[in-house]
């Protein structure tokens, strides 16, 4: 019964997000091309020169003399082959550029991610019970200036401290190279490079979700269940954790869905300060050299892993909360 | 607030502080202690930004070039007087009419994989260059054929001399490449671009792009006993802070082109542990130039490009804008070319009173505060040409000129000034190369005013004079009477002020104390880096 | 998007806003610091006379050892003081600038869709999930280098890249109140759809609208720092994050030039949510909607 009705949200979802994704590619083609400049101008630029013909040459042979319509269609039909095309720049196939980075986003999104929700909801929850005293108030405002501090800012300043001054942590990739390490020495390395990066990106996002917890706890709490639990004579932590968090994290989850788009962009200025080679900053590079199938590529995987995150969401809401209509 | 804002500035404060007194941590070496782990002499190369491809017979690509040298050789090395020194060939020899040029080839050179390099290697790949490099096609113009009497002769014929020609066989501006690799299939779609293989001290391992390019050490180099490393990381480190500090903690070796922020050198060196040199870059050394957009009705006019050649103080450029790391320069044609510079004085030193006087005289009077106002475009190449543009706009301010800055990134830069010639002057910077026929004709002859090629004639300049004076030198094969066609064409363009050069870049090549070998190479670490040791235990380091 | 069924509740104004806001200490300091950075970006031009990018003295003087400069001057000898108080002026215009855009757009993009609901509602909806999907900062950087970075393009790229979270509030809103009395009400009588929407349901979905607007305008200061970080940011303007961008090669040696204006932008996106927490607490004291 239950299963039937995630199995219909599920369904609708994907089917409403095709057009959302059609809509993307087609908003990005449009804006990429009114950019100045197309890729055989950086290609003959980076090489240092080339004659006219020269030129000519790679326009026809990346299909940059096409017409807009042509190339849309050009790219639209490889589309439907799953061919993501080859990219200018490095004269390699897109997929195989993404694929390649991947990982290394995904690692750094997800850790940044999982340590906003775990910390933030923590403090979040904290703060909400024990609204109006000290440690609240103190929580609230530190929790405030971690929310109005540029990420990178925080960055800078902790590569200046841990990785100039301290020399403690790394400062630049995601292995220490040429070290042949396996067992907790690989981990210990790995997770020494990601310190920094991570610290970085989800700064913001800790405070966001602190600030979401306690103000969606603070409301839950006032509602009719959480009353009858606590008349019940329900022990008050097992009502915080039981009644209120579980419903207060509603908004919070729809909301991590959202982000994931959001944190991907702040992602290219991470990666670009701890030299991470990611998504993010493949995209950066990308627009940077007018590597317009590149781009598309990004775009296009990076809004069906949103979607894909955010039916993941809709379904997770929809098993913690039997009143969503579906 | 629980804190105030004083207190943490005077908690920041007190970091650089602990810079000074906290000695580094073990933690920290990372590099030295990979060595005592294993054992592997490893050497951490900084390229930055990530080479669009690993072989550089059809890219300038700085980064490129840094890449391709260590496993494509070329036929000839130099030293920093650029005096060509044996590589794959052992001797050479220049006919008297200046039209043959004889190289005899290194005997038992081996391919990456195991063939036998032979002449013919060399003639394919100077055809190959010739039509693929972007240099190639002028370089090699007079290229007729390449003879191959035997396996280790190989004998170029030109139709016309090409006096700089002995000098343009660097391993990063005439890669020779195995012809059993290239022969067929579209060369630049060859997958051995992107994991070449060559004859150098050095093998393509892999390459994770955004990360680093990994080579290892050839065991069957031709020069035994070398390379003194095992294995070679090229890292690509996009940001500055974070290259500053694995310099610091030592997961990088050396960096050329100026890797850390030029106002850290000082701090970074006072240990001991880091060095640093401008020593290396004879091969080509780069101008910092104010090029006019000469169809623009305004700076067509003679005086008012006087005014702002007058207006602007060189000496500030130097020391403020390149702390130091530059020299001034007059004329395009850099003192390390003795026989080519010319030393004539200034016509135009600094004088605001003088620029004023030349802006009222040419009916520009001050309306307000300004006469009238320009946009300047400094090319988008790390900060040096927005630092001096910086500098141009407040300078000219002084003489009533409001010069309006244009931030861009680089392919919009290009398209702007060489497609849609959409500018009024420009920083740029263009690297003089081997010799003024390839590096600096480029930017005065008339002929080479192409739109839509980057690197060409940007102003717009047309001077028959110029034009005769560069094309008899470009064919000139004795010395003297060349440099004399290289001083007559200089006097014109710096009187005439096409473009206004303001100094020659020194560029700083930061290094760890531990490795040495590269300085005495015209290329430095553009060169093979066969000749490359690190010293010292892993302990040392700390 | 699903729906969540969450009750709500209007809160009927008893008090002025001004009263509540008086009883709330952050929101009374977050205005004040608003009130003095718009002192410090009026008077600039009187405190620090001339171009705030012009070369004046020595490079790299630090805070307090020069008194004609008191922060100090960054790589370039250019007055550190002079580039934070006009910098105040950049960082305020484009920030207000663009949420001003962003809010044009939500709203009528989300007055529209909420409004009048069925296949319109499911265009625009859909028109503002695919904004949503592609990573904001991405779409800001893209159309940052269509143009040149230049005050207008950043703001208005910051408009065009953060409206659907107005959209969104509006249409919510929209779709509460178009069924309530007094909409009907004036429907019935035969307004147009124009004026019911903007004379009757807008001023009542005001409220929330403040509060997403000051905290938007806190993002965007973030936004606009976060690509002078990349190098894009308009040259010939002083503006905090524009002294980031060119102080962080300093960042070892001179980090006052990337602490400095990095203060100041804290110190303003701090005073913007103090303020919009404040808001939101005097304009919904039941409800605490944060849409960040």
């Amino acid at each position: 019964m239950a299963d039937r009705r995630l199995l219909r949200l599920t369904r609708r979802t994907l089917w409403q997000a095709l057009p959302t994704v059609l809509g993307i590619v087609l908003l990005n083609f449009l804006l990429l091309r009114l950019i100045p400049g197309d890729a055989v101008d950086v290609l003959a630029s980076e090489s240092g020169g080339a004659t006219v013909a020269t030129l000519a040459q790679w326009r026809s042979h990346f299909g940059l003399d096409l017409s807009l319509g042509e190339q849309l269609l050009a790219y639209l039909s490889h589309l439907a082959h799953f061919d993501l095309g080859l990219s200018p720049r490095f004269n390699v196939p897109v997929i195989q550029l993404i694929l390649d980075r991947l990982p290394n986003t995904l690692l750094l999104m997800v850790s940044s991610l999982v340590l906003a929700l775990v910390v933030g909801i923590a403090a979040g929850a904290v703060m909400a019970s024990k609204v109006g005293r000290w440690p609240d108030r103190a929580l609230s405002l530190a929790v405030l200036v971690l929310y109005s501090t540029p990420g990178f800012w925080i960055g800078l300043m902790a590569v200046v401290l841990f990785s100039v001054t301290l020399g403690w942590l790394p400062s630049d990739g995601i292995a220490t190279l040429g070290l042949d390490l396996s067992g907790a020495d690989w981990l210990l390395d790995r997770v020494k490079h990601v310190v920094l990066p991570v610290l970085t990106l989800s700064s913001f996002y800790i405070a966001l979700y602190a600030r979401l917890t306690r103000a969606s706890m603070l409301e839950v709490q006032r509602l009719d269940f959480v009353r009858t639990a606590k008349a019940k004579g329900l022990h008050p932590a097992r009502v915080a954790i039981r009644h209120v968090l579980r419903n207060a994290l509603l908004p919070v989850t729809t909301l991590a869905g959202l982000h994931f788009a959001a944190l991907l962009g702040g992602a290219a200025v991470t990666e670009t300060l701890f030299g991470w080679p990611g998504l993010g900053r493949l995209t950066l590079d990308a627009v940077l050299s007018r590597d317009y199938n590149l781009l598309l590529g990004i775009l296009l995987l990076s809004s069906m892993l949103v979607v894909a995150v955010n039916v993941s969401m809709d379904l997770l809401q929809a098993w913690l909360d039997p009143r969503i209509r579906v | 607030m629980p804190f105030s804002r004083r207190q943490f500035i005077k908690g920041l404060s007190a970091l650089p502080l602990l810079g000074a007194s906290v000695p580094f941590l073990p933690t920290a070496l990372a590099a030295a202690t990979e060595q005592a782990i294993t054992g592997r002499r490893i050497f951490n190369l900084l390229v930055n930004p990530e080479p669009p491809s690993l072989s550089s017979f059809n890219t300038t690509a700085g980064t490129t070039i840094t890449a391709s040298s260590k496993v494509l050789e070329g036929l000839l090395g130099y030293d920093e007087n650029l005096a060509p020194q044996p590589a794959l060939a052992t001797a050479w020899e220049a006919a008297a009419d200046g039209l043959s040029y004889r190289f005899t080839l290194r005997q038992g050179v081996k391919w990456h994989d195991g063939q036998p390099f032979t002449s013919e290697d060399v003639a394919f790949s100077l055809d190959l260059i010739k039509r693929f490099h972007p240099r190639g096609g002028g370089t090699f113009a007079n290229l007729a054929s390449v003879e191959t009497p035997d396996a280790h002769t190989a004998i170029v014929r030109l139709s016309k001399p090409a006096p700089y020609l002995i000098r343009a066989f660097a391993a990063g501006e005439t890669p020779i490449l195995p012809k059993h690799l290239y022969a067929s299939g579209d060369p630049l779609s060859n997958p051995h671009n992107n994991a070449p293989v060559g004859t150098g001290p050095y093998r393509f391992k892999q390459w994770q792009r955004g990360s680093f390019i990994e080579y290892e050490r050839n065991p069957d180099y031709w020069n035994a006993g070398y390379p003194g490393v095992d294995t070679l990381f090229l890292k690509v480190i996009p940001d500055s802070a974070a290259r500053l500090a694995a310099f610091e903690n030592g997961s990088l070796d050396a960096g050329g082109q100026s890797p850390v922020p030029l106002s850290d050198l000082a701090r970074i060196t006072a240990n001991g542990k880091l060095k640093f040199t401008t020593r290396g870059y004879a091969y080509s050394i780069t101008p910092t130039m104010l090029e006019f957009n000469l169809d623009n009705p305004l700076l067509a006019r003679h005086e008012v490009r006087q005014a702002i050649a007058h207006a602007i103080d060189r000496e500030v450029i130097r020391k403020v804008v390149y702390y130091g790391y530059a020299d001034v320069s007059v004329s395009p044609i850099p003192k390390s070319f003795a026989q080519y510079h010319y030393d004539g004085p200034d016509p135009y030193p600094f004088d605001i009173a003088k620029a004023n006087a030349l802006l009222d005289q040419a009916g520009l009077p001050k309306k307000g505060t300004s006469r009238f106002s320009l946009t300047l475009d400094p090319l988008p190449y790390g900060d040096s040409y927005a630092r001096t543009a910086t500098y141009i706009r407040s300078a000219l301010a002084r003489v009533g000129i409001d010069v309006q800055l244009r931030a861009q990134d680089f392919p919009t830069y290009i398209k702007r000034v060489y497609t849609d010639r959409d500018f009024d002057f420009a920083v740029v910077g263009m690297g003089t190369t081997f010799d003024p026929t390839v590096g600096v004709q480029r930017l005065f002859w008339s002929k080479n005013f192409r739109k839509g090629v980057p690197f060409t004639n940007g102003t717009h300049y047309n001077n028959p004079e110029v034009d005769r004076l560069l094309e008899s030198a470009a064919v000139e094969t004795d010395e003297t009477r060349r440099g004399e066609l290289f001083k007559a064409f200089q006097k014109i363009v710096i009187e005439e002020l096409p473009s206004i050069t303001l100094v020659m870049q020194q560029q700083v090549t930061v290094f760890n104390a531990r490795v040495s070998g590269f300085e005495a190479d015209g290329n430095g670490l553009d060169g093979s880096l066969a000749a490359v040791s690190i010293t010292g235990e892993a302990v040392a380091h700390g | 998007m699903s729906t969540i069924a969450f009750p709500v509740q209007r809160a009927g104004r008893s008090e002025s806003l001004w009263g509540a806001l008086r009883r709330n200490p952050a929101a009374l300091t977050g205005a004040a610091i608003l009130l003095l950075t718009l002192f410090m970006a009026l008077t600039a031009g009187y405190f620090f006379p001339g171009d705030p990018l012009d070369m004046v003295a020595a490079p790299l003087l630090w805070p307090g050892s020069d008194p004609a400069y008191l922060l100090g001057t960054d790589s370039l000898g250019r007055d550190v003081a002079a580039g934070i108080a006009h910098g105040a002026r950049a960082s305020l215009l484009i920030a207000l600038y663009g949420t001003l855009i962003s809010v044009l757009i939500g709203v009528t993009v989300g007055a529209l869709a909420g409004y009048h609901g069925g296949r319109l509602d499911d265009i625009l909806t859909r028109l503002s999930e695919v904004f949503q999907t592609v990573p904001s900062f991405l779409l800001v950087i893209v159309i940052v280098a269509i143009g040149t970075p230049t005050v207008n393009i950043i703001a208005l790229a910051i408009g065009v890249s953060s409206w659907p979270t107005i959209a969104r509030l509006i249409r919510a809103e929209f779709r509460t109140l178009r069924e309530a009395d007094f909409v009907t009400a004036a429907r019935s009588q035969g307004f147009s759809s124009r004026t019911v929407i903007l004379e009757e349901i807008l001023p009542n979905a005001l409220a929330p609208l403040v509060v997403t607007a000051s905290i938007l305008v806190a993002s965007a200061i973030l936004i606009e720092a976060g690509l002078a970080f990349l190098g894009m940011s308009d040259p010939n303007t002083a503006s905090w994050g524009g002294m980031i961008g060119s102080g962080r090669e300093q960042i070892a040696s001179a980090w006052y030039l990337t602490a400095l204006p990095g203060i100041a932008i804290i110190a303003v996106v701090l005073a913007f949510n103090l303020l919009g927490d404040g808001l939101n607490d005097a304009l919904n004291p039941r409800l605490r909607r944060y849409l960040p």
